[in-house]
C-alpha cells in the first residue's frame, strides 16, 4: 500500500546518525520492548506480515516521528486490540479487565535460548516452478497493491533482470490476509540509472550503483 | 482472532495516538504489566531475551564468521555457497537467517545492505539492529545516494567501484563480507575477527587495515 513506510528513495531526509554507541540496547524500555515482543503470542492467527502491515497502519506522522521501539509497543497494543484479546482501556491503565485467551503457559525463561535458534523457513518445495530465469528482463508492476506487499514504489514499472531464482516462498500480500500461498521468488537487480534519472546527468558519481531486490513473481511482468 | 482487517486497524491506531501516555517508557511499562496479568507473558523470559542478546548473540559472531572466511578458503566457499549452512557450522543459525545469502566485497565491488520497507536484519549473527539502520533517513537514502550516505560514514569509495545495494524486502537476509586487509598474513582467527567491525558486515564500513585512525 503507498504508506508512510515505503520509503525508498525518498529525497531530502537528513544526514544518518552515524554517531551512535554500539551496544544491544540504548535504554531499558527498549531493551523490555524488543523482548517482550519476543515473548509473547498477541493474537490467535497473528503472523509476521500481518505485524509489519499492522506497523505500516500506524498514523503517517506518528510512523514517521515515533520512536522505533514505541512503534512495536503500539503494533502489539494494536494486535491485541483488533484480536479482542485486551480493550484499549487495559492497554492504557496496564491493568486486566477480563482474563487472558486460553493459551498455552507463555515462553519461560529455559527456553528462550531454544527459540533464539528457531529457523523460521519461508521457502516451500512444493510451491510453483519459476516462470523467470537467470538473465531474464524483467519489468516491476507500475501499479501499487491496496494492502500489504513487498514492492516498493521506488522499482514500479522499472526494467531490471533476474539475478537468482530463490525457490517458491510464501507470499506477504496473501499472508498478511491469513492465507499461505508461495510463489516463485527472484533476486532482482535494477541498474541506478533506470530507478533514477538524475543519476544519468548530474549526480553522476552515484552512476556506478545498483540495487537488488527480492521480488515475487507476481511483482514482476516480462519485459 | 486476527481480522485482516486494514482500515479497522488504522482506526485502532488512532485511538491509541489519542489515549496512550506520549512517554514511551510509561506505554511499554503498562503494557508488560497488562500481558504479565493475563497469564501471556513471563518477565523472566523477557529478562533471558535481553540477558542473551546482551552477552552473548552479536556482531561478534558475524567477524568470527568473517575470519573464517579469511582463513578457510573451503569455508569461504561453503559460506558463499549457502550461508545458513555455513553459520550453523559456528552454532549461529536462529532468529532471521533461515534464508541467509553472504555478499563479498572485492576491488570492484562494495556492497550496503538496507531494508526499506521496514528493518530486516540478521539477528542471530549480528545481534540487534543499530538505530540509524531503522531511521527514515538511511533507509530513504541508502539506495538512492549510497555513495552520500558511505561519506557520512567516513567511507569514500572509487568512481571505478560499483556499489550494489541490498534491498531485504523479502526474508532472504545478508551478511556483507569486508575484504581482507593488508598486512594480515599468518593472522589467526581470533586476531583477524577483531578487525571486523559491524557496520562492515552492513557495508557502512570498507577500509579495515589494522593501522587506520578513526575507525569506526
Amino acid at each position: 500500500m503507498d504508506g508512510p513506510h515505503d520509503l525508498g528513495g525518498k529525497r531530502f531526509f537528513g544526514p544518518v546518525a552515524v554517531d551512535e554507541p554500539e551496544e544491544a540496547f540504548h535504554s531499558d524500555w527498549e531493551a523490555r520492548m524488543w523482548a517482550i515482543d519476543h515473548a509473547i503470542e498477541p493474537a490467535p492467527g497473528w503472523n509476521l506480515d500481518w505485524w509489519r502491515h499492522v506497523r505500516e497502519l500506524i498514523d503517517p506522522v506518528d510512523y514517521l516521528t515515533r520512536p522505533y521501539f514505541d512503534q512495536w509497543m503500539q503494533i502489539e497494543a494494536a494486535l491485541l486490540i483488533d484480536s479482542g484479546v485486551a480493550t484499549i482501556d487495559e492497554i492504557v491503565s496496564g491493568k486486566a479487565a477480563t482474563a487472558g485467551p486460553d493459551l498455552p503457559p507463555p515462553l519461560g525463561p529455559e527456553e528462550v535460548r531454544a527459540a533464539s535458534k528457531r529457523l523460521t523457513r519461508y521457502d516451500r518445495a512444493d510451491g510453483p516452478a519459476p516462470q523467470y530465469k537467470t538473465g531474464d528482463a524483467v519489468r516491476a508492476n507500475a501499479v501499487g497493491a491496496a494492502g500489504h506487499t513487498r514492492l516498493p514504489a521506488y522499482v514500479r514499472g522499472r526494467v531490471g533482470r533476474i539475478e537468482r531464482q530463490c525457490g517458491a516462498h510464501v507470499l506477504p500480500d496473501a499472508k498478511s490476509r491469513g492465507i499461505d500461498r508461495a510463489e516463485p521468488l527472484y533476486t532482482v537487480r535494477f541498474e541506478a540509472e533506470e530507478l533514477w534519472p538524475e543519476a544519468r546527468a548530474a549526480d553522476a558519481k552515484e552512476r556506478r550503483a545498483c540495487v537488488y531486490l527480492d521480488l515475487w513473481e507476481s511483482y514482476l511482468e516480462p519485459a | 482472532m486476527t481480522t485482516y482487517d486494514s482500515k479497522r486497524v488504522a482506526h485502532i491506531h488512532r485511538e491509541l495516538h489519542d489515549h496512550l501516555p506520549s512517554e514511551p517508557a510509561l506505554r511499554v511499562k503498562a503494557l508488560e504489566s497488562l500481558l504479565v496479568e493475563k497469564g501471556m507473558l513471563n518477565r523472566a523470559a523477557v529478562d533471558q531475551w535481553i540477558e542473551l542478546y546482551t552477552e552473548e548473540i552479536g556482531p561478534k559472531r558475524g567477524a568470527q564468521v568473517v575470519a573464517r572466511a579469511w582463513n578457510d578458503p573451503a569455508y569461504r566457499k561453503r559460506l558463499i555457497e549457502n550461508a545458513t549452512a555455513a553459520i550453523d557450522e559456528l552454532g549461529f543459525t536462529g532468529n532471521a537467517t533461515a534464508h541467509l545469502r553472504a555478499v563479498e566485497n572485492t576491488t570492484g565491488v562494495h556492497n550496503l545492505v538496507v531494508c526499506t520497507l521496514c528493518s530486516c536484519y540478521p539477528y542471530s549473527i549480528l545481534g540487534t539492529a543499530p538505530t540509524w539502520y531503522k531511521a527514515n533517513e538511511y533507509r530513504a537514502r541508502a539506495v538512492r545516494e549510497p555513495r552520500a550516505v558511505l561519506a557520512e560514514f567516513g567511507v569514500a569509495i572509487g568512481d571505478d567501484v560499483e556499489v550494489r545495494v541490498w534491498d531485504s524486502t523479502a526474508e532472504l537476509r545478508y551478511l556483507v563480507i569486508p575484504e581482507r586487509p593488508a598486512g594480515t598474513e599468518g593472522w589467526d582467527e581470533a586476531r583477524l575477527a577483531a578487525l571486523v567491525t559491524r557496520n562492515a558486515m552492513i557495508g557502512t564500513d570498507r577500509d579495515l587495515a589494522p593501522a587506520r585512525k578513526g575507525s569506526r
